[in-house]
């Protein structure tokens, strides 16, 4: 499954060339240099990686369900985007936390690149959450806008900001910055958070591609009641 | 086979009280009013949907063909074959020689490494009953698989009916075309006003 994602993902050149171009811009539009840019260039990061896995899962629902019929388990459906998206994240990570670094010479530059990093791991157990929650792609969107964008917008020590998915990143992000701040705490949040994020893909879309294997012929069941009218 | 399948959406009652029994060796053409519930049936049949009430039971490998080709637009159609071969157990080199056995009888054989958004809608739909027929099923739910056919593959797909039934596989078929109903064992209709399926012909 990974391996067909990746032929999928690697076909559609515009989309790759967005997903390297949508944390750069965020990232020059916030003035390269201090804890903002840092953090909006990461959370950049947050909006390409969610949401290519977001469309990976919206727009093949129907397939999805036709290879569970076909022997897969929905666990292997998450696992092969996560195994493709999640290195995906990594290596574009890792070179624009080197852009990052030469640029805005944070105080901790190995930092800034594990911030970018779990960003962009973070980001694709959130896509799978929400693609396996919501309908369809516009709603799924706008959530995504909402949450990445209210993480982006809220100070850093807010209460809304530490509920959100990206809160461990971004302090992580704050910490390469300033050259001080929690480190190990906020990873294994994230951490958490992740695991809690693929739980929640996982269940939601076992229902959404369930199928049903029927009874061999031969098998005895007892007879359905019939539904009780009021 | 299908007994006292009942199934609403919301207000709406798709199916009640639907029998439906099926031998191997036998083609069966499933045939009705459009809404009056053929793919729902053969949905709740492949275990893509579950009945209210009422029970389906099978024997054998199922194959399901289902009326919108749910491909990946962006992968080939041996992607598509490597891909379902191994849910089920295959190796690469096995899915793809079946594959393209299946895709020359139907007229398409694959040379092209065109991705299926390429394809035209004929050839989209001769994969997606490919793949329904890779795995050599011995039940074969077809909802309308002919869709795009161009003459000569669609009077081919229903001599493949035939073969099928001469190799014991229990085939419905779901059709508006009724020039073709004389080609198959039996027809089942579906009213749209749900009430016990209505057997017009029978062998």
């Amino acid at each position: 499954m990974a391996e067909m994602h990746g032929r999928d993902l690697t076909r559609r050149h515009v989309a790759l060339g967005l997903l390297v171009a949508l944390p750069l811009a965020f990232y020059l539009a916030s003035g390269r240099s201090g804890d903002s840019a840092i953090s909006a260039g990461g959370i950049g990061m947050a909006f390409a990686v969610s949401g290519a896995t977001l469309f990976s899962i919206l727009s093949s629902l129907e397939v999805d369900q036709r290879l569970v019929l076909g022997g897969y388990r929905p666990i292997e459906l998450l696992l092969g985007r996560l195994l493709f998206l999640g290195p995906l994240g990594l290596v574009i990570a890792a070179g624009f936390s080197v852009l990052m670094a030469t640029v805005s010479h944070p105080a901790r530059p190995w930092l800034l690149g594990v911030g970018v990093g779990v960003v962009a791991l973070q980001s694709v157990p959130f896509g799978l959450a929400v693609g396996a929650t919501v309908p369809r792609e516009l709603e799924g969107t706008l959530v995504l806008i909402g949450v990445i964008g209210l993480q982006l917008a809220a100070e850093l020590t807010s209460p809304v900001s530490k509920v959100l998915p990206f809160y461990g990143a971004r302090e992580v992000l704050a910490a390469s910055a300033s050259g001080h701040g929690p480190i190990l705490w906020p990873l294994v949040e994230t951490l958490a958070y992740g695991v809690a994020l693929l739980l929640v893909a996982r269940a939601f879309i076992a229902k959404r591609v369930d199928v049903h294997h029927h009874d061999p012929i031969g098998v005895d069941r007892p007879a359905q009641a019939p539904p009780v009218r009021a | 086979m299908v007994s006292r399948v009942c199934k609403r959406f919301k207000s709406l009652t798709v199916l009640e009280d639907v029998d439906l029994v099926v031998a191997g060796g036998e083609v069966v053409a499933l045939t009705g009013e459009n809404g009056a519930g053929k793919s729902t049936l053969m949905r709740i049949c492949a275990g893509l949907v579950r009945p209210d009430r009422g029970t389906v039971t099978m024997g054998g490998r199922l194959g399901y063909c289902p009326q919108t080709p749910g491909l990946f637009e962006l992968l080939t159609a041996e992607d598509h074959l490597v891909m379902f071969g191994r849910g089920a157990g295959m190796g690469r080199s096995e899915s793809l020689s079946r594959g393209r056995a299946i895709l020359e009888e139907f007229g398409y054989p694959i040379a092209e490494r065109a991705v299926t958004r390429d394809l035209s809608g004929g050839t989209r739909q001769k994969l997606n009953l490919a793949l329904a027929l890779l795995t050599e099923p011995s039940v074969l739910l077809l909802d309308e698989p002919y869709q795009g056919f161009d003459r000569g593959t669609y009077v081919d797909f229903w001599d493949h009916c035939q073969r099928w039934r001469k190799e014991g596989k229990a085939v419905v078929v779901v059709t508006h075309m009724l020039a073709e109903l004389e080609r198959v064992d039996r027809v089942v209709e579906l009213p749209a006003h749900p009430s016990r399926s209505r057997e017009l012909v029978s062998a």
